[in-house]
C-alpha cells in the first residue's frame, strides 16, 4: 500500500475577507481527498480562522435569523476538514503564528488547532513532501 | 527539465503583477521546463472568449499548459464552451495532485 505523503499549506488571508480563504479550504479538502496528511501554518489574518469566538448572525436587512441566514463560520471549515481527515485516517494539524495571535487577540482556537512560530513553519516544510505558500493579495 | 504548476488568481485588469506574472510562465516554458497554469478566482477572467488582454492571449499562444478553475468560471458565468481556445476547465485537484507529484507549485 502506498505511504500517504504529507503537504504543507502556509496561508495569511483571514476569514470573511477574501476569496484566497475558500480556495485554500477547497485545496485541504483536495487534499484530503486524495489522500495526504496535511499541515497548515496560519500567519498574520489567517490565525483568525480557528478563532473559537466566531459566531453566526442573522441579517436584518434581508429579514432573515440567524438559521436562515447560516453564515458560514471558518472555525467550522477547519473542524469538518479535521473530522474528514480522521474519517481517513489521516492527519490533520493546524499551528497559528502565536505572536499574530495576540495582535489580533484571537488567542482561543478551537480543538486541534495549537500556537507556534516560524520555526514550526520550517518544520512543516522540511518535514513534508511538498509545501504551497498563499500569499496575500 | 522541471515541471511547474502556477495557481493563477492574479489578472491584468486590476493587478499589474499579472502582466509579469504571465511573462515569467512563458520564459519558463520556452526555457524547456513543463509548465501547467490553473486559472482560478479573478484569474479566469482573461479566459473568456472576446476579453482584449493581450499580455494573457500571448500566454495563451506560448508553451504553458492552461487550466481554469470550473467553481471559479462558474461564480462568474463563464461556460467552457466561452473559453479562449487552448484553455481547458479542470478541477482544482490538480494543484494538489501537482504538489503530490513532487512539482514546484507557486501560487500567484
Amino acid at each position: 500500500m502506498q505511504q500517504e505523503k504529507t503537504l504543507t499549506f502556509a496561508f495569511m488571508d483571514p476569514p470573511f475577507e477574501s476569496e484566497q480563504t475558500v480556495t485554500f479550504f477547497r485545496l485541504l479538502d483536495e487534499a484530503i481527498n486524495l489522500h495526504a496528511h496535511v499541515r497548515v501554518f496560519a500567519y498574520e489574518g489567517a490565525a483568525a480562522l480557528s478563532f473559537s469566538l466566531q459566531s453566526q448572525h442573522g441579517n436584518a436587512v434581508h429579514g432573515r435569523n440567524t438559521e436562515e441566514e447560516a453564515h458560514p463560520l471558518t472555525k467550522d471549515w477547519i473542524q469538518a476538514l479535521q473530522n474528514k481527515a480522521a474519517r481517513n485516517n489521516l492527519s490533520f494539524e493546524w499551528i497559528n503564528c502565536g505572536l499574530c495571535v495576540d495582535e489580533r487577540g484571537v488567542n482561543e482556537a478551537i480543538p486541534g488547532c495549537g500556537r507556534g512560530g516560524p520555526a514550526d513553519l520550517w518544520r512543516y516544510a522540511a518535514e513534508s513532501f511538498n509545501t504551497l505558500t498563499i500569499g496575500t493579495q | 527539465m522541471e515541471h511547474f504548476f502556477f495557481i493563477q488568481s492574479r489578472e491584468p485588469l486590476t493587478d499589474n503583477r499579472a502582466t509579469a506574472d504571465y511573462e515569467l510562465i512563458n520564459n519558463l516554458a520556452a526555457a524547456g521546463n513543463q509548465v501547467t497554469v490553473m486559472l482560478v478566482q479573478n484569474g479566469v477572467i482573461p479566459a473568456r472568449r472576446g476579453s482584449i488582454i493581450k499580455s494573457f492571449d500571448k500566454l495563451c499562444d506560448g508553451k504553458a499548459w492552461i487550466l481554469a478553475d470550473p467553481f471559479s468560471l462558474a461564480q462568474r458565468q463563464i461556460a467552457s464552451d466561452e473559453l479562449k481556445a487552448g484553455i481547458e476547465s479542470s478541477a482544482l485537484d490538480r494543484a494538489v495532485k501537482a504538489m503530490l507529484a513532487g512539482h514546484k507549485v507557486i501560487w500567484h
